[in-house]
């Protein structure tokens, strides 16, 4: 059993990482972080907001190193806008062994392990990093493979 | 609906400031009533002919108006804090404006004073997480834009910095100024790295201050003997929120929008714009705000600005008070105290930061929400 650091955002269940986002059934709009009480393009009441999963994959927007921190994780480290290609542009922090990041690389989620908690299950959250995932599936391989 | 513009004409009649700085123990209540005075001397007003007050304030206190406004004479006028983030001196006069063009009131004031004693975020309140929670200050989030702008200009760390050095050098010549002194390009460069491509010279100071400001009617300086010749016109007053850009830049497309609305209501354009403050709280916003605004085509604000079209004296003076990097950013005041800038301007009055033959002035601010407040000063 894996533990969410953020709850709510993520299948810990999921190999690789997989988002946790909403659709506007209206619209069609796509959300992450999830969009709740009503549809910020639209104004869709929350009926019509349905949650749906999303690939932790995309293309890095823009990128920032973060040398002043107060608090946990410790400076440095990389924070990336990425245009995930199921539609939202997210925040997210890049893996810490990442070398030299760039703009338009593409990027995917794996899973790090920031804590263990009481029952000593590990506490995970997505970073992502420009190596694909050893654990992706042969479908997701030939896919990466195909974007390189 | 009717513009700002076609109600009642509002002037400026009156500017004052406590000079900004690092936060100390003096009270916003001494902060607030000294930026006043200053107001009510420069209009040649009394307290008790001021009619309605606003006080924009984010970080001190609520309820905090009537404990500061006592102190010139309880005379039972209305006061109301304004909050808007950084927003709240801009929206904070534009309410003092609105009163007056409406006719409810003849004169107003409004005040912006702030103390960072109680800094809040809304996400937190509204209970919204991130993958990045707390990871994403204010200065990484202009970090991010940063790179962007980078790589889609092909501009580099040394042209972004190159803002604070100018700003630097506007607010070394401001008595108010919380940064008094002009920086090299190396020292602006020089560390701490606080992220990205900014380095702390990049970043704006969050202090302390007020400023104070007193608009009138055309009815009330004749009655009341002010000097017309120094008073200066308000030709538009616009405020806008952050509607769903897709595929384009938040901060610029609000900064764009609200631009276009209020040069289109004060009949003028970019091109007749002398003066300009606007939030540079982050070098790299400096960049964008110049290009959303029209002041130049995308990707041109880091060479013109090398070339001193932004200078004072250059084609347009922007952030000729040092701006919110150098002047500093005490949240409430900035806003507020950028009207009394572009008024001081507009006056012929800005002594050693005078730019040469300012007639039309514009005050831009953003505030965390998001939203963008816009005023366009004429003198006439």
């Amino acid at each position: 059993m894996r533990i969410a650091a953020h709850p709510g955002l993520y299948d810990v269940e999921a190999d690789p990482p997989t988002l946790s986002g909403t659709t506007c059934m209206r619209c069609g709009r796509v959300y992450f972080p999830p969009m709740a009480i009503g549809c910020e393009a639209c104004g869709a009441s929350e009926a019509q907001l349905r949650p749906t999963p999303l690939a932790a994959r995309g293309t890095i927007h823009a990128l920032a190193q973060v040398h002043l921190h107060h608090g946990r994780p410790p400076a440095p480290f990389t924070i990336a806008e990425i245009q995930l290609d199921a539609g939202p542009l997210i925040r997210a922090t890049l893996a810490r062994d990442e070398e030299d990041p760039q703009i338009t690389d593409s990027v995917s989620a794996i899973w790090i392990v920031t804590g263990t908690g009481d029952d000593g299950n590990e506490i995970v959250e997505p970073a992502f990093t420009t190596a694909p995932p050893a654990t992706e599936t042969a479908d997701e391989a030939a896919r990466n493979g195909g974007n390189s | 609906m009717s513009t700002l513009g076609q109600l009642r004409r509002v002037r400026v009649v009156g500017v004052g400031l406590h000079p900004y700085q690092r936060p100390s123990d003096t009270p916003y209540t001494r902060l607030g009533v000294h930026a006043i005075r200053a107001a009510l001397a420069d209009a040649g007003l009394e307290w008790k002919q001021i009619q309605a007050a606003y006080t924009g304030t984010a970080t001190t206190s609520m309820g905090m108006s009537r404990l500061m406004y006592r102190h010139l004479g309880a005379t039972g006028i209305p006061m109301t804090q304004v909050e808007n983030a950084s927003a709240s001196g801009s929206s904070a006069f534009r309410q003092a404006c609105i009163e007056v063009a409406a006719g409810l009131v003849d004169v107003a004031i409004a005040v912006g004073v702030d103390k960072p004693l109680n800094v809040t975020m809304p996400q937190r309140a509204a209970g919204l997480r991130d993958l990045a929670d707390g990871r994403v200050v204010p200065f990484t989030h202009f970090a991010l834009l940063a790179s962007r702008y980078m790589h889609d200009h092909g501009t580099t760390p040394e042209q972004i910095a190159a803002v604070a050095v100018k700003n630097s050098r506007n607010g070394a010549l401001n008595p108010n100024a919380q940064r008094r002194k002009p920086r090299t390009l190396r020292e602006v460069l020089a560390p701490p790295h606080i992220s990205g491509a900014l380095t702390r010279l990049q970043c704006c100071p969050v202090g302390e201050g007020a400023a104070a400001v007193i608009v009138a009617s055309d009815e009330a300086i004749n009655r009341l003997g002010l000097d017309s010749d120094r008073s200066v016109t308000v030709l538009s007053s616009v405020a806008r929120s952050e509607a769903v850009y897709d595929g384009e830049n938040f901060d610029a497309a609000l900064t764009r929008e609200t631009t276009a609305q209020a040069l289109d209501e004060a009949s003028v354009t970019a091109a007749d714009l002398d003066v300009v403050e606007l939030h540079d709280a982050f070098t790299v916003e400096e960049l964008l705000y110049i290009e959303a605004m029209g002041l130049c085509k995308p990707g041109q604000a880091a060479p013109l600005l090398q070339a001193g079209e932004f200078d004072i004296g250059g084609r347009v003076a922007v952030s000729a008070s040092g701006g919110l990097l150098a002047m500093g950013h005490p949240i409430g005041p900035t806003g507020v105290g950028q009207i009394v800038e572009i008024t001081t301007q507009l006056r012929g009055e800005a002594k050693e930061r005078q730019h040469p033959r300012a007639r039309t002035a514009l005050a831009h601010m953003v505030g965390v929400g998001a939203v963008c407040v816009v005023h366009i000063l004429r003198k006439e």
